[in-house]
């Protein structure tokens, strides 16, 4: 008895993103697949997941001791951490301007702009800028990184549902792409999406985050989250069709597992091998439902996950 | 936006266990009542036997409860909707300022209490139309001209044995019990009648077999009065409607089945919550749980006075009763317990309920007269729904109906005449025009529709009767959002957006403000109608609540929401529900509009058939033995299309291909201009 | 193909007499679609309805054991293909192979290793399953399940030698062990002794599933009931290409030939331990029913079992966040303290506002067994019990110089019986709506 069709012809396609332009040596394009994360069986899997290495503008005071050992004294310069990241093998910078959150040091445009001319000026990479995650100084920071930025086509996150307008607003007019957040729900992810589209924003130019879960920490959540955004896509419906981003690098190192080695049961074993792990584990399980685009921060993990990648696209 | 004066706000001092008394001078009633510091202002009003409106349930969200403080010191635990200089002139909201000295609080307007029910008329053409039933057929209560052959020597049957035996020689009518009342009364009306008699019959079935053919004598038969002569009696039915925010009643004339009156007001256990959870909470303890059951009996009563005064009755010339409420309502009403209703795994007391004399019940009615509760099918789809369900039609064909009442807990019964199967999804009041800044019950005054000029941003409303507007009621929200979204002047998700020219969008004390009448222009001439980003939230969950239900339901027997063949929609909604505006808010499928027909307070009228006809009682208790419950709470589907439904339409826009062709005319429309 | 309840329904004697325990027939009928009823328990159903629903019932990836006792493991029994769809059932078995070099020293530090090791993890025990053991002579090979199955541990049999098989699964007694004999092996003469040992029987066929499907045939037909499948993943790709379409065959054609659990050998295409797990990782996620890796770190397996638990949740229960304290922004002892719900969008949509306005503060999160603020209130799982109750284990009094709390205003309601259930404390009513917290706290912080 012949073994049945299950091919799936699926009638959308994700939509395709490019990263950088202008000065930047390098442009990376994300999404454009037809089908569910490397079945190259069914159909094309346009571009492999990037990955993008965390880049903070201030040394940061909570990351595990395993980064801060991994990295040494980049950390206290974004340029400096850029250019050592880009030689690590990131394929994209994500830059925080964290400084410019009002407890951790209240830095303005004006610092943002000179930051993100460093650290393109350091790179050659495509960039994204974050903002510190509050609404005012993310609209502050955010436009004079777009307007800084203007011809390089980075992407400028998080735009979120009650705060999207003026960060979509400086991607439109500065040619930038948007990072759209939403918190782990299809429908909050897809009401986003149509609220950012609603602005005039071209297609190829937003990048859905639909929140991260770490490895024991939701990462479940994440996953059935993310394949039902991409089923959907897939299936047709355009409001879903964006390239996903995947901020593992925070999640995974928020945990207990990769944070400290104290106290923990023996079972936990070798705690770097374990930290390391937590990242990448989280990081792969969550390409296997559609990852796009990773932001990671361990440079062994960063190889691995590089590794799995091309191992998974060598089937293509 | 203050939200506590409280200056002291990190010292960690609390009132002390012991508190001293103080005296609350209540004005302009200038009534003194002593209260311990520390008690909620609220709770001194209520001690004096007066009165704050709290639509709200004193939970101090919609500030309806705004009291002036003219002397003396208080804790105002929350300050929503006052503003800073209101404040500063000691405006507080009873139910969220604790009284810490003697004080004296100036009681600012309340609300009438009862109005009378518009369109009530139309709501009964409907029903006589979508249920074929002869209801001067088999009434629960007729009234018997007897002729009694006087007593003598030879025949000493005592008056009533005499009665029953008239009664089943003339009428066929045997196993007839007196009520005390008819005995007492027997001898004299006898004698007074020279013989001839009325007598007052009740007929209960006793199971639905019997009663689904009316013309069965079988049953059991009550002399519940009885009148010297053959002057027909007066002989009147109430059928009451208990919403856990309005309750309506209807005033029959049992022996021709017309509705002679009709009236409404806001359930007074309001005052102890908003919603039947908070109500419920509330009714922990017995002595709670009797001031609650004395709440709804005051409203019921204070509707029954008020009908009976109009048309020159007294409280005996009602006979029968029937009602018609929620799970929780019923409970409360019975002075049942209603604590597992709303805990794991959700179930009341009963789904059925005792004939309870109105007496035992304390209700303005004939004493003997008996009460019909309808009967519950699960936690939160009670005899309100079994009694809408037979008038909505739905079980009399294979098309599959759903039937939605789109009140406070959004009830829905989706089937045809093999099954049922019915869900509830707390929807909230806004609907009934309740908790919202400028909510009103669907009554004169009422914004009902509302056009907006996509251009200038400027609205058109009409009221229900065409007076000055008061408020907005629920049909009144739904057209208004409808026209909000459709010009753009809230996004998708509901949010009012900045950027719109007008002076009608305006920062107000919960987010922005849609300003719907100037001040000036309204019937108090004090305060501008508005809705308020938090209003604009509520509406937007109390739909997306009902659209989620419906869907879950649909899904739950394998249907999609597109196979329903007939919506049928109750709920107090005065004159009409736009359908257009309920779709355009994705409060109601996209659906070919034909397939729609609003039926009004459909509790009421099933109440009022129960009433007035045996055999649609019968077929009311059928119902509920048939119906399936879904229960919700448990069901993370619903939570999954709630969220989905939490936009505008819905975030799924392919389910609303109407509304999206709508959006893009108006897009092409407006950019033309 | 599964029935909806209204499809069964209609084959339901639709008498409502409730004396199935269930309140109506078409009750009754969802429950069966559910899988959550049996139709026995129905008096009056028909031999008709029976035949239907007994066909539809049939699982199409059939039930696998292996090994006994308290370690008995189960694979296959699942019935999508899509996590979000429904909970998958049955958590893919870890191994360990431990080759036919090793010494016995080594063999016996093998299977003390696998079988001693546990962990706790939110509640549960985790643990690895068993060994997969590599046979060369037969009686050696006897010897070493004997050992491994001593310990409790499921076995699998690495041996093409029947012979070497037999010796084994002898020495394996009831414990059901699993027959692997490469992925070239005919399966089908083994078959009887699978039969005879009852124990399940791996069917492989490199990359071909015409020739799987053909090959699982053979094997039934001589007389093997327990199969499991070898696709023959030869990299990367392939170990996640074959399991999908292997369970699409199954599922969504209901292809009984393929309806089995799959084998993974994720060892044989990795270079390192992380990228062994990082393979695992893969097919945990995506359809393996047993995995057997060739190394056995601790910091990898507990990754592996971290994420299998997670994986084999249920995913119809609302997303939940942990209870206890959250400190948004490095607060301080004088930072306002807030309290709300573990329902996963409550907590972030607090949190968010909390974080997006700049402000420190305290966020209490109580178990409201995920559910939102009001629906949580409305089923008495967010009352002033359930927040005094967090206020005391997360021992917040200790790390803030205040005694205020500021409630969710849509439970304004609470605060009177809260100020009860913590004495000395002071209750502010915050506002209704999240959106409302940065002009609150922008308030609070101006006092």
């Amino acid at each position: 008895m012949a073994v049945p069709e299950v091919k799936e012809k699926y009638a959308g396609r994700i939509q395709e993103v490019t990263l950088g332009a202008g000065s930047r040596g390098k442009t990376v394009a994300i999404g454009g697949e037809s089908t569910l994360p490397f079945l190259h069986f069914e159909g094309t899997v346009a571009n492999r997941p990037a990955i993008a290495i965390e880049v903070s503008d201030r040394e940061p005071d909570d990351w595990s001791p395993l980064l801060k050992e991994a990295w040494g004294d980049v950390m206290g310069d974004p340029a400096k951490w850029a250019a050592k990241a880009e030689e690590l093998g990131a394929d994209v910078i994500a830059l925080s301007l964290d400084s410019a959150h009002p407890e951790r040091g209240n830095t303005g445009a004006d610092d943002a702009r000179k930051t993100v001319r460093k650290v393109l000026e350091a790179t050659t990479l495509p960039l994204i800028v974050y903002g510190p995650g509050q609404k005012d100084k993310d609209n502050e920071v955010l436009v004079a990184a777009a307007e800084e930025a203007k011809g390089e086509r980075i992407a400028i996150g998080n735009a979120e549902e009650k705060n999207y307008r003026t960060i979509v607003a400086a991607a439109l007019a500065n040619d930038q792409v948007v990072i759209a957040k939403s918190p782990m729900d299809v429908n909050l992810a897809k009401q986003l999406n149509v609220l950012i589209g609603d602005m005039g924003i071209p297609k190829d130019r937003i990048i859905m985050d639909p929140t991260t879960g770490a490895l024991g920490y939701g990462v479940e959540y994440s996953y059935s989250v993310m394949e039902r955004v991409r089923l959907a896509a897939l299936g047709g419906d355009a409001t879903l069709q964006q390239p996903m981003v995947l901020t593992v690098g925070y999640e995974a190192w928020r945990t207990k597992e990769a944070r400290t080695n104290d106290e923990v049961p023996q079972e936990w074993g070798d705690w770097a091998q374990r930290a390391i792990l937590w990242e990448a584990n989280t990081a792969i399980t969550l390409v296997n439902t559609g990852a796009n685009l990773l932001v990671l921060r361990h440079p062994q993990s960063v190889a691995l996950v590089r590794k799995a990648i091309d191992r998974l696209m060598a089937g293509a | 936006m203050p939200l506590s004066d409280d200056t002291a706000l990190l010292d960690g001092t609390t009132a002390g266990a012991q508190a001293p008394d103080v005296a609350v001078r209540l004005e302009p009633a200038g009534v003194t009542v002593t209260v311990p510091a520390g008690s909620l202002l609220e709770d001194a009003i209520s001690k004096a036997g007066l009165r704050v409106a709290l639509p709200c349930g004193g939970q101090g969200r919609c500030g309806r409860c705004v009291v002036q403080v003219k002397e003396g010191s208080v804790r105002r635990r929350s300050t929503v909707r006052l503003g800073a200089e209101q404040i500063e002139e000691g405006y507080a909201l009873a139910c969220q300022t604790l009284v810490n000295s003697d004080a004296v609080v100036l009681l600012i307007d309340a609300e009438p209490r009862q109005e009378r029910i518009v369109g009530g008329d139309l709501a009964d053409k409907v029903a006589r139309e979508s249920v074929p039933c002869d209801r001067r057929r088999a009434p629960v209560v007729s009234a018997y001209r007897v002729v009694v052959p006087p007593p003598d020597m030879a025949d000493n049957t005592p008056d009533f044995e005499r009665l029953q035996r008239e009664m089943a020689l003339q009428y066929g009518i045997r196993r007839i019990t007196p009520s005390l009342t008819a005995l007492a009364r027997l001898p004299e009306s006898l004698r007074n009648g020279e013989w001839t008699v009325t007598a007052v019959i009740e007929q209960r079935d006793p199971d639905v077999a019997l009663a689904l053919d009316p013309t069965d004598s079988a049953g059991s038969y009550r002399l519940l009065d009885v009148f010297p002569g053959d002057q027909p009696p007066r002989l009147y039915g109430a059928a009451i409607d208990i919403g856990t925010t309005t309750v309506v009643a209807y005033l029959t004339d049992l022996a021709t089945g017309e509705v002679v009156d009709g009236l409404s007001a806001y359930n007074d256990q309001i005052a102890r919550g908003e919603d039947v959870i908070s109500r419920i909470i509330y009714g922990k303890q017995l002595a709670r749980r009797v001031e609650l059951r004395e709440r709804v009996v005051g409203t019921m009563n204070g509707l029954l006075d008020e009908m009976l005064s109009r048309k020159r009755l007294t409280r005996d010339d009602i006979l029968a009763v029937v009602v018609a409420g929620n799970t929780t309502m019923t409970h409360l009403f019975l002075g049942l317990d209603p604590a597992n209703i709303r805990l794991e795994p959700y179930v009341g007391a009963a789904g059925k309920f005792p004939l309870v004399p109105a007496s035992t019940l304390s209700l303005h009615v004939h004493p003997e007269a008996l009460v019909d509760c309808m009967p519950a099918v699960g936690a939160y789809v009670g005899g309100d729904i079994t009694a809408g369900a037979l008038i909505s039609g739905m079980t009399e064909g294979e098309e599959i109906a759903l039937f939605l009442d789109i009140g406070t807990n959004g009830e829905m019964v989706l089937g045809n005449n093999e099954w049922l199967i019915s869900c509830a999804c707390s929807a909230g009041p806004g609907f009934e025009g309740a908790g919202a800044s400028s909510g009103m019950r669907a009554v004169r005054g009422a914004i009902e529709e509302v056009w907006i000029d996509p251009v200038t941003f400027e609205p058109t409303v009409t009221t229900i009767g065409g007076d000055v507007p008061r408020g907005i009621c629920g049909s009144g929200m739904i057209s208004l959002m409808g026209e909000l979204m459709m010009t753009g002047i809230i996004n998708k998700s509901g949010r009012i957006s900045p950027d719109i020219p007008t002076k009608r969008i305006r920062e107000g004390h919960n987010g922005l403000e849609y300003v719907v009448v100037w001040a000036d222009d309204t019937a108090t001439g004090e305060r501008d109608i508005i809705l308020d980003d938090t209003d604009i939230i509520n509406l937007l969950r109390a739909k997306a609540a009902i659209y989620a239900g419906a869907a879950v339901l649909c899904e739950s027997v394998g249907l999609s929401i597109t196979d329903v063949d007939r919506v049928l929609i109750g709920g107090s909604f005065g004159k009409h529900i736009d359908v257009e505006k309920a779709i355009q808010i994705g409060l109601l499928p996209d659906l070919p509009w034909d397939r729609f027909s609003y039926l009004g307070n459909t509790s009421l009228q099933g109440a009022y058939h129960a009433l007035v006809c045996r055999t649609c009682r019968a077929e009311i208790e059928d119902i509920a033995s048939k119906m399936t419950y879904l229960e919700l709470s448990a069901d993370n589907r619903f939570m999954d299309a709630f969220t989905s439904a939490l936009f505008l339409p819905h975030t799924d826009e392919s389910l609303f291909p109407s509304v999206q062709q709508s959006l893009e005319a108006r897009k092409q429309g407006v950019s033309a201009v | 193909m599964a029935l909806s309840g209204i499809q069964i329904y209609k084959v339901l004697p639709q008498t409502n007499c409730k004396e199935c325990g269930v309140a109506t027939c078409l009750a009754f009928a969802m429950k069966l679609a559910a899988r959550q009823a049996e139709l026995s328990a129905c008096p009056y159903v028909s031999d008709e309805a029976k035949a239907m629903l007994d066909t539809a019932a049939a699982p199409p990836i059939r039930l696998i054991t292996l090994g006994a006792g308290d370690r008995k493991l189960e694979v296959g029994n699942e019935t999508v293909v899509y996590r979000h769809e429904k909970t998958f059932v049955h958590q893919p078995g870890l191994f360990l192979r431990l080759p036919a070099s090793l010494s016995d020293a080594d063999f016996a530090a093998g299977v003390d290793k696998v079988a001693g090791y546990t962990v706790e993890r939110v509640g549960q025990m985790l643990r690895t399953d068993g060994v997969a053991i590599e046979g060369a002579s037969a009686d050696a090979f006897a010897a070493r399940v004997k050992q491994a199955v001593d310990k409790g541990l499921a076995v699998i049999l690495l041996a093409s030698d029947p012979a070497v098989i037999e010796a084994g699964l002898a020495a394996a007694g009831n414990t059901k062990p699993l027959i692997y004999a490469g992925a070239g092996a005919d399966s089908a003469a083994l078959a009887p002794l699978a039969k005879k040992y009852s124990a399940s029987l791996t069917v492989g066929a490199a990359g071909d599933l015409e020739a799987l499907a053909a090959a699982t045939e053979k094997a039934v037909a001589a007389g093997a009931e327990d199969l499991v499948l070898d696709p023959g993943m030869t990299g990367w790709a392939d170990a996640l290409a074959l399991p999908a379409q292997l369970r699409r065959a199954a599922i969504k054609k209901n292809f009984k030939q393929l309806g089995y659990p799959i084998i993974a050998f994720p060892g044989s295409l990795s270079d390192s331990a992380e990228e062994e797990a990082m393979l695992a990782s893969l097919l945990i996620g995506k359809y393996a029913g047993l995995i057997v890796l060739d190394r056995f770190d601790q910091a990898v397996v507990y990754s592996l079992l971290a994420l299998r638990q997670n994986i084999y949740t249920d995913p119809q229960k609302p997303i939940q966040v942990s209870p206890g304290l959250y400190e948004i922004g490095e607060p301080e002892p004088g930072s306002p303290l807030l309290v709300t719900t573990n329902f996963s969008l409550t907590y972030f949509s607090v949190a968010g506002e909390v974080e997006g306005s700049g402000r420190k503060a305290w966020l209490l999160v109580a178990d409201s067994e995920g559910l939102s603020v009001l629906t949580a209130w409305a089923a008495g799982k967010f009352d002033a019990e359930a927040i005094a109750k967090a206020v005391k284990t997360t021992g917040v009094a200790e790390k803030i110089n205040h005694k205020s709390i500021v409630l969710p205003g849509a439970v304004a309601g609470l605060s009177g019986e809260l100020e009860e259930e913590l004495p000395g404390w002071k209750v502010l009513v915050g506002p209704r709506e999240s959106i409302g917290i940065p002009s609150y706290l922008k308030l609070l912080a101006s006092q």
